[in-house]
């Protein structure tokens, strides 16, 4: 696609020439085949965005960040096995990482209760430290899930496409999925708002309520590994930890209650992904360096952390800067 | 195939299999040391953020080296070494500074530095991959390691960090023994924090930098967690948990690279189109792993069947205990069906038991009730001394009201030692009654 109307495109016509082509989409004038790559780039960055900051919210504020990145690895087992699975029902014609949405739900459901499960194993009945638990379990299957790639492939390499994704190889059958996950994450969140609010903050309260823990802290998981082999393709399963947490933790540094948080997390997802891929292009069309959409993504948001922390309401740099002036300058008029 | 088994002296040997044979255990022996510091202190995944957070500093060492030095080649180890350890030390003060500066929590802090770390090394690997794409496939190499191609020179430098990380430990034992388990009272001690502190964070990192090339970044944390968690079953002390964790640390290094041959030799053989064999890291992981497993289930004292056994025993006695001590108060008969009823025991069960301890000569089927024997008998005289005893210790000494002595000799008297009962005896200068009036069986001790 070396013909397409962002060839050569500079940072700001960049936006110009994206939200024509959106309205054009919008009105039926074009259809979802003819989208360029950068336009497939932001949509499905932003779908996995807005999908991430959901899911990344409840995360941190239940302490399970790590829990994620333990996902993002052993979902590779999880892949692994269903694409076994489907070879069996279906036969050879599956190639490997094809990953749809049979795959995906496969996949997902056996990674994130094999993961659970024998962390809480290793950390309750044969009584090991948390931390050690995530780390052993983690780090083990993902040794296993590498072995199985390796003798399923019949190849020792498994590319760094796994860790890092490959944006520039996704087509317009992939928003499909980015899709279903929006769906998926955004109607659990409003199904079960309530519930995930008062579990997340006080367990103790949900036990009393007759929510079940478990139950939220499993379709947590779940969601959370659905995402990211949602994400695999597009950003890689590490890179996906980052749109987990990046924009939860921008949003928080700005407010305080959910529901808020949520909306501004998502909102920064958004317009990260659109920056994002609009920078690689200019880096690429004015200096020629193609970077990695992924990571210019990635920093893209580390960089909007950044000025959330300058302009924070709370802890920001500014706010203290001013705190301390009026101090000042209060204890000068004594 | 017996030709196709390689002796174990092969890898020693052989120079094809030595040289990473050798590099990956002392690899793996220095981040197992490490890994005890990292379990002792509750933080089992900074190596995983460490890991990543290598990275970048290497896609960076990589980028300026290339760009100013003239014969980047002969440098190019070094550079890599340089960039690693720069890298982990800057993701490790990252996460310290947002812990404590910010109060992000610490899980969150981790993935924070992990993901942003891995996302600029992703950016400057893509700019390295146009630049100069036989560095990048090296960088690449990095993150599932490479075990397979190391030289000779990996050996001497993995033998001279293991030693620099062995000397510190040695060297720093004492006072890290104090400060990791009561950081307050080491500085009351005098011990500095600070000195302590900053060679733990280089530590942290040199073991990154060390373990980076035979397990990559992925596996790298689970070589620091799955040693010490072995050797944390096996071990009392600080000094012996290192002990332990070098050891399996080691083991698990040099099966990790016979396997991953072993088994890559058997595979060609049946599938012939596999192009290698199976990697090393994960093998040497997976080694680990299962050591850690195996001694979480078996180790004796702190294992998970060990304890499960215990547990049964004592249950089983003291279901003895109550059984003999029914049977005692019946005059040495009771019917098997009461007995079922009164445990709640499956006819199995009971059946299981009534001829296991048959067999013992503690007690006799006769018809449909059991009978004691004269062993048995006095065992029975036993357990209603303890419970007895136990019952006049409380109403003495004590102070504590008849009706209420009953419920606690029902629990002691499966716990008394006889050195126990001997004491007691003498305290209570023999007694022949307890507090319900009831007769204290059994001889006692002349006072």
């Amino acid at each position: 696609m070396s013909n397409h109307s962002y060839w050569g495109v500079e940072f700001f016509s960049f936006f110009k020439i994206f939200f024509h082509q959106m309205f054009l989409l919008l009105t039926g004038k074009a259809s979802l085949g003819s989208l360029t790559s950068d336009e497939i780039q932001i949509l499905m960055l932003a779908m996995l965005g807005i999908s991430c900051a959901i899911v990344g919210s409840f995360l941190i504020l239940k302490r399970m960040a790590m829990v994620a990145n333990s996902l993002s690895h052993t979902v590779l087992v999880g892949i692994v096995v269903a694409l076994v699975v489907m070879r069996a029902l279906l036969g050879d014609s599956y190639s490997a990482f094809h990953v749809d949405m049979k795959v995906l739900f496969i996949a997902s459901l056996l990674s994130s209760l094999l993961t659970a499960y024998l962390t809480d194993f290793l950390y309750r009945v044969l009584r090991l430290q948390k931390d050690a638990s995530t780390g052993l379990v983690f780090t083990t299957l993902f040794a296993v899930g590498i072995i199985l790639v390796t003798l399923f492939t019949k190849n020792a390499h498994i590319g760094a496409e796994v860790i890092m994704g490959n944006i520039d190889m996704l087509h317009s059958d992939d928003l499909k999925m980015g899709f279903y996950l929006l769906v998926m994450n955004l109607s659990l969140l409003l199904l079960f708002f309530k519930e995930y609010l008062i579990t997340s903050f006080d367990p103790q309260f949900g036990k009393l309520s007759r929510f079940s823990n478990r139950f939220f802290t499993y379709l947590l998981l779940f969601q959370t590994s659905a995402t990211v082999i949602g994400a695999f393709r597009a950003v890689g399963v590490v890179l996906v930890l980052a749109l987990l947490v990046l924009p939860v933790l921008t949003a928080r540094l700005l407010t305080h209650r959910l529901y808020k948080m949520i909306i501004l997390a998502s909102a920064v997802s958004l317009l990260s992904a659109l920056v994002g891929v609009a920078l690689a292009r200019h880096i690429l069309s004015v200096y020629n360096i193609a970077l990695s959409t992924g990571g210019v993504v990635v920093m893209t948001q580390f960089g909007f952390w950044g000025i959330a922390l300058i302009f924070s309401p709370s802890k920001g740099a500014l706010t203290r800067l001013l705190t301390r002036r009026r101090l000042k300058a209060k204890l000068a008029t004594c | 195939m017996m030709s196709d088994i390689i002796p174990f002296s092969e890898f020693f040997t052989n120079p094809i299999f030595s040289i990473a044979t050798i590099a990956c255990m002392l690899m793996c022996f220095a981040s197992s040391l490490i890994g005890v510091i990292t379990f002792v202190s509750r933080r089992s995944l900074i190596g995983e953020t460490l890991a990543h957070a290598t990275y970048p500093g290497v896609a960076l060492a990589l980028t300026i080296g290339g760009l100013f030095a003239k014969n980047f080649e002969a440098v190019f180890p070094l550079a890599i070494l340089v960039g690693a350890f720069v890298g982990g030390f800057i993701g490790l003060k990252a996460m310290l500074y947002l812990e404590e500066k910010l109060s992000i929590n610490s899980d969150t802090a981790l993935c924070f530095v992990l993901s942003v770390s891995l996302g600029l090394g992703v950016l400057l690997a893509s700019r390295l991959q146009f630049s100069n794409p036989v560095w990048y496939q090296k960088l690449q190499m990095l993150l599932y390691g490479q075990a397979a191609t190391m030289l000779f020179y990996h050996v001497i430098l993995y033998a001279v960090l293991s030693l620099l990380v062995v000397f510190a430990i040695v060297f720093l034992f004492p006072g890290m023994k104090i400060s990791y388990f009561d950081p307050d009272f080491a500085s009351r001690m005098g011990v500095s924090q600070k000195w302590i502190g900053y060679t733990t964070k280089i530590l942290f990192v040199l073991a990154v930098v060390i373990g980076l090339r035979s397990t990559g970044v992925v596996l790298l944390s689970g070589m620091l967690i799955a040693p010490a968690v072995a050797a944390r079953q096996f071990s009392k002390t600080l000094k012996e948990m290192f002990v332990w964790s070098a050891i399996f640390g080691t083991v698990s290094g040099f099966l990790g690279n016979y396997l991953s041959v072993q088994a890559g030799v058997l595979l060609r053989e049946s599938y012939p189109s596999l192009k290698a064999g199976l990697p090393t890291g994960p093998l040497i992981l997976i080694v680990a792993a299962f050591i850690a497993f195996i001694s979480l289930l078996l180790s004796r004292e702190r294992g998970f069947i060990p304890r499960l056994y215990r547990i049964y025993k004592f249950q089983r006695k003291c279901l003895l205990e109550n059984i003999l001590k029914e049977l005692y108060k019946k005059e040495g008969s009771l019917s098997l069906k009461k007995v079922r009823k009164l445990y709640h025991l499956s006819r199995l069960k009971a059946y299981l038991l009534v001829w296991m301890l048959e067999r013992q000569g503690i007690w006799q089927k006769k018809g449909r009730s059991l009978e004691l024997t004269e062993k048995g008998y006095k065992k029975a005289e036993r357990v209603v001394r303890l419970h007895r005893l136990w019952e006049v210790y409380l109403f003495d000494y004590l102070g504590i009201d008849a009706a209420n002595v009953h419920q606690s000799a029902e629990e002691m008297e499966h716990i008394l030692t006889p050195e126990l009962e001997k004491e007691l005896t003498r305290l209570l200068r023999n007694p022949k009654r307890d507090p319900h009036n009831q007769i204290i069986p059994g001889e006692g001790v002349t006072v």
